[in-house]
């Protein structure tokens, strides 16, 4: 062995070395690395876990945001038909109303243009009137001098055919 | 005071002729004086009246024709009244 070069002792040494060294670093540092590793791979599991509840939970919010956006939407449907509903109530009564109101105004301005025109149709009425009779009188007056007037008088005596009626004052 | 009945009666006698009088009293208005045939002619038409006392009265205002008053009650041939007729006429036309 020695003239191979093989020193025995140290070869020894060097194996006693090596598996002292082997069982320190399997006791020291591969057992803590394991656990640590272990537990790495724990907490990764948990996370997967975690993240995977997470996403269940979040699906199921996202599922239960769209039925509640469905449920809004069917329900905002509804009030807006209703609504839709009501408004055409409302617009035909009031477009009912405000026909009868136009109606009444159209009826009470009639009287009133009737009206007015009843009293211009009297005023003007009269004027004429009293206008005629002034110029029949007045051209009478002018026209009739003492002898016609006697006339006329002695006419209207001698034509006079009706009874004594006297009107009472 | 007590009146004496014969006073009273005499007043109220006086009264009711007087009354009687007036009622029957004639008033004619015409436009000017009236000739003695008018007068004559209006005898004959109206001879229900008492034109003895008859009152004889000239209105310009009636332009021509007569207008007879007997008491309260009133008889009008004047142009004047016919004018008044015929305005009243035209008032009652539509």
């Amino acid at each position: 062995m020695e003239n191979l070069g093989i020193d025995g002792k140290l070869l020894l040494a060097q194996m006693i070395n090596f598996i002292l060294f082997f069982f320190l670093v399997k006791k020291f540092v591969v057992k803590p690395f394991t656990a640590f590793l272990n537990q790495e791979r724990t907490n990764e599991e948990e996370k997967n876990k975690l993240l995977e509840k997470l996403k269940k939970s979040e699906e199921a919010s996202v599922e239960a945001e769209k039925k509640a956006k469905e449920k809004m939407k069917k329900e905002f449907d509804v009030l807006f038909i209703q609504a839709k509903k009501e408004a055409q109530s409302i617009r035909a009564d009031l477009i009912k109303q405000a026909e009868i109101d136009a109606l009444e105004i159209k009826d009470k301005n009639k009287k009133l243009l009737e009206e007015e025109k009843n009293l211009l149709y009297r005023e003007v009425k009269d004027k004429i009137i009293k206008t005629s009779l002034m110029i029949v009188e007045s051209a009478l007056k002018e026209s009739l001098d003492e002898v016609s007037r006697k006339k006329v008088t002695g006419a209207i005596i001698k034509n006079y055919e009706g009874k004594v009626n006297f009107n009472e004052n | 005071m007590k009146i004496n009945p014969r006073l009273k009666k005499d007043l109220k006698s006086f009264l009711l002729e007087n009354i009687q009088k007036e009622q029957n009293r004639v008033l004619v208005m015409s436009a000017d004086i009236l000739g003695f045939d008018e007068r004559q002619v209006l005898g004959k038409k109206f001879s229900d009246l008492n034109w003895s006392q008859a009152d004889y009265q000239v209105d310009r205002s009636i332009i021509a024709g007569i207008i007879i008053k007997v008491g309260s009650k009133t008889i009008d041939l004047s142009l004047m009244g016919s004018l008044s007729k015929l305005s009243n006429t035209l008032y009652e036309i539509d």
